[in-house]
């Protein structure tokens, strides 16, 4: 696999990771905003402007969007998360043009106010169906618990009442101010024909104005959370409780990343784990996990619990002991192992995707302007020592005040 | 594009198919027992689940975690799962460890040891599963839908009833096993960067001695049309609607598909674009064709706040009707389209070869190459599609699910 990048005069960077034998085009535009780049005037405003992209330019509409999507045969979709806002597709690689071409006239969107008003409502749905299904918000809520004041407290989606209030002249300013070519990445991998992507980046963006992008607000990570205790989410008639308890972790510019990685797949992947054959396998918990997230300035380790409400607190209060035998050093070398090699295999299957790879390549060059092969990330999987772990545990500790939210029938609330 | 698959078939009646992508590193193998839900005794829905739990706890030497740790130090992308018709072992990896890891799905399928002090735990994860469904309402309308609309057994939950795991004890789990874990119907699929005739020899050693097993098929009792509503106190409604659909190995699946995939299969669809872009109803929307070896079903699903869903329910009802006489080559081409490249971009994946190869042999008997498949497709037309349309609209047994708050109101002709 080959990487190229250009970048265009206006700051727009275009790369690709070229695979000779793949037989997809993956392309997608990153662009770098999200909940966090959001104030209290325009929350959601990242997620729903990622709605409104798709509904229409000044020469497009949304239904014609929709078509041609349909008719290059792979369909388009976009995710927006905290940092983030992603638009991609993946069609066979005589459909490229057609593919860059769309996706790029998308990022100058009509912004129609009866569109607006329409999706609006669409947007008000989606949150109700995610208030309506485990974890019922405990996720968002605890976010918000530990980051306090920080910018990555924010949900992502925004609240009832912030869309309700979100005019359309504020989201014009919110795309002016974010989508500046120096904030976005045209990425693409697989089969991929670069002289031809970055001539279609020249004709479809190349008249984009070189604003300068609105810097984002990058605040120190609290070190432990700004709301510590627990906090209850009361739906009556839930079956279970849904437990998500937050502590700090390293960030993604931290060295400590990487064995955060291993650390939460050995202590808390979804089979094989501790947390696994200590509440899983024995029926306790209907699900327990234990995830590292990081993010541009911050990092966290999270735990993931499901079960019957009186036995939420035992068994977080298990998963504390857990953790705190793990940082003792009883860490096997077997499970080292075993965690280690789960995790390059990861590296190895996913790296057969273009549009697996297309997330990876993208977002690492959105964030911070490198390029890692598959090759590269497996070399860093395989040089993470048992120390490495040690030394993660020791500074970022797990038992480091946490803020925790329980979601379920009322518990002993 | 060069595509070479494989077949075989062991004395004992085991299918063995393979496919061939040089261009991969990995290879992903599937072990598809002929035993599910459909086969779960009276009074024992979720046994088949259960069982599936129980074969992981101990097989062969393996103990419980003996078996996941062999797997995880070949570092296998392992999965087991339970259908109605199927208990399905599967995995992918780095294509060097396949022959380290072929005797470990052979003694989780034939020499599972059942232990008795493993079976609590086993019940009770099946049970924490069940309730968490109970939290998903997407969940509970589509398996309402089913129950009332599916051929008995094919409507039962096949992840279980809680009354009837609750009731199940091991002595259940081994009979079951004895019974129907039987090379009879089973199917063994593998692609990615292989070596047949290797892979061959290896599943004959592990599995050829195996006596094949006499146990006997279900047959289906009839089906919908039916409505029901279920009580379920939450912001959004959720509706879903099912109507008779001909299986996958009829001509006519192809334009069942087309038809499916032009009522809400992407965002170009009818629905889509009638329930969400033009009305704002919903976030989600859909119409899928699904099937089943004997019978197919044609399903539409949407959910919605409750003071939205009953006008949701009657434009999906409505698009339902308009369909006949109006379908365009525009979305003639659009289906073709999306097609071709699905099955392009499967070839990208071991995983995805392994599934689909299984999938035909147990649907078709045979495996159909990539270029029959864009063939068949190719025939696809306005006129097809429309003549398939005259036959099964409006639909003779429609089934109409709703849970909410409330219930809606549904077309009389439609008996709860």
């Amino acid at each position: 696999m080959r990487f190229l990048h250009e970048r265009l005069p206006n700051g727009l960077d275009v790369i690709a990771e070229v695979g000779d034998s793949a037989l997809s085009t993956s392309v997608g535009f990153f662009v770098g905003t999200g909940s966090r780049d959001e104030s209290d005037a325009v929350w959601g405003a990242s997620h729903f402007l990622e709605h409104m992209v798709f509904k229409g330019t000044p020469d497009i509409s949304g239904d014609e969007i929709n078509r041609r999507f349909d008719a290059m045969g792979g369909g388009a979709n976009a995710f927006t998360s905290e940092e983030d806002t992603v638009y991609y597709t993946s069609v066979l690689p005589e459909r490229q043009d057609e593919a860059v071409d769309l996706l790029g006239r998308m990022m100058r969107p009509a912004l129609r106010a009866a569109d607006f008003d329409t999706e609006k409502l669409v947007i008000l749905e989606e949150i109700r169906m995610y208030d309506d299904q485990p974890p019922f918000g405990a996720d968002d809520r605890c976010r918000a618990a530990f980051f306090g004041g920080h910018p990555l407290a924010r949900s992502v989606l925004g609240t009832v009442d912030s869309i309700t209030a979100l005019g359309v002249d504020a989201m014009r300013d919110y795309h002016r101010q974010r989508y500046a070519p120096g904030t976005m990445v045209l990425a693409a991998s697989g089969a991929v024909d670069f002289p031809a992507l970055v001539e279609s980046a020249r004709r479809v963006c190349g008249e984009w104005a070189p604003e300068a992008p609105s810097p984002r607000g990058m605040d120190h990570q609290p070190l432990a959370a700004v709301s510590r205790g627990l906090e209850r989410v009361v739906r009556p008639t839930a079956s279970l409780d849904y437990a998500v308890r937050m502590v700090a972790g390293p960030g993604e510019r931290h060295e400590d990343r990487h064995p955060a990685q291993l650390l939460a797949t050995l202590l808390g992947d979804s089979s094989g784990s501790r947390l696994y054959w200590n509440l899983v396998d024995t029926g306790e918990a209907e699900h327990a996990a234990f995830l590292h997230h990081d993010f541009l300035d911050a990092g966290l380790f999270v735990t993931q619990l499901s079960c019957e409400a009186d036995d939420v607190e035992p068994l977080l209060a298990r998963a504390a002991d857990i953790f705190a035998a793990a940082s003792a050093g009883d860490i096997t070398t077997g499970e080292f192992q075993r965690a280690q090699n789960k995790l390059a295999s990861r590296v190895v299957l996913a790296g057969e995707r273009p549009l697996r790879r297309l997330f990876e390549v993208g977002l690492e060059w959105s964030h911070v302007r490198t390029y890692r092969s598959v090759a590269d990330s497996l070399r860093i999987v395989e040089s993470i020592s048992r120390g490495d772990l040690d030394r993660v545990l020791h500074a970022w500790p797990l038992d480091a005040p946490a803020a925790t939210v329980i979601a379920g029938s009322g518990g002993a609330a | 594009m060069k595509q070479t698959l494989h077949s075989a078939t062991l004395d004992n009646g085991i299918v063995i198919l393979g496919e061939h992508l040089p261009d991969l590193e990995s290879v992903a193998v599937s072990f598809h027992a002929a035993v599910g839900a459909v086969h779960d005794p009276p009074g024992r829905c979720g046994l088949a689940t259960l069982v599936g739990e129980m074969c992981l706890r101990g097989a062969g030497d393996r103990t419980s975690r003996g078996i996941v740790e062999d797997f995880e130090s070949a570092g296998v992308q392992w999965s087991q799962g339970v259908s109605a018709t199927h208990t399905s072992f599967s995995g992918a990896m780095v294509a060097r460890h396949l022959p380290d890891v072929l005797p470990i799905y052979a003694d989780l399928l034939r020499r599972p040891t059942l232990p008795a002090d493993e079976f609590p735990a086993a019940r009770q994860m099946v049970l924490q599963n069940l309730a968490a469904l109970e939290d998903d309402p997407a969940h509970l309308v589509m398996a309402e839908l089913r129950k009332i609309h599916c051929p008995a057994p094919w409507g039962m939950p096949t992840e279980g009833l809680s009354a009837d795991v609750e009731a199940a004890g091991i002595d259940d789990v081994r009979q079951f096993v004895a019974d129907r874990l039987q090379p009879r119907g089973m199917i063994v699929a593998v692609a990615g960067r292989i070596d047949w005739p290797d892979f061959v020899r290896r599943v004959d050693a592990l599995l050829g001695d195996w006596p094949p097993g006499t146990a006997a098929d279900v047959a289906g009792g009839p089906r919908g049309p039916r409505a029901s509503h279920v009580v379920h106190d939450a912001q959004q409604t959720h509706v879903a609607v099912a109507w008779s659909a001909p299986p996958y190995r009829d001509e006519a699946s192809r334009e069942a598909t087309a038809a499916l995939a032009i009522l809400g299969g992407g965002p170009s669809s009818r629905l889509f674009t009638e329930v969400r872009e033009r009305r704002g109803l919903c976030y989600g929307v859909s119409a899928s064709y699904q099937t089943s070896r004997d019978f197919g079903t044609a399903v539409c699903y949407s959910g919605t706040s409750a003071d939205r869903a009953q006008q949701t329910l009657d434009v999906i009802l409505a698009e339902i009707d308009r369909l006949p006489g109006t379908i365009t080559a525009d979305e003639i081409d659009r289906v073709k389209a999306r097609v071709k490249s699905g099955l392009v971009m499967q070839q990208e994946s071991s995983a995805a070869r392994a599934g689909a190869i299984a999938r035909q042999w147990y649907h078709l008997g045979r495996m159909r190459t990539l270029a029959e498949d864009l063939e068949r497709f190719d025939r696809l037309t306005v006129a097809s599609v429309e003549s398939w349309l005259a036959t099964t609209l409006p639909p003779g047994d429609l089934s109409v699910v709703s849970l909410g708050r409330e219930p809606l109101e549904v077309p009389r002709a439609i008996p709860a």
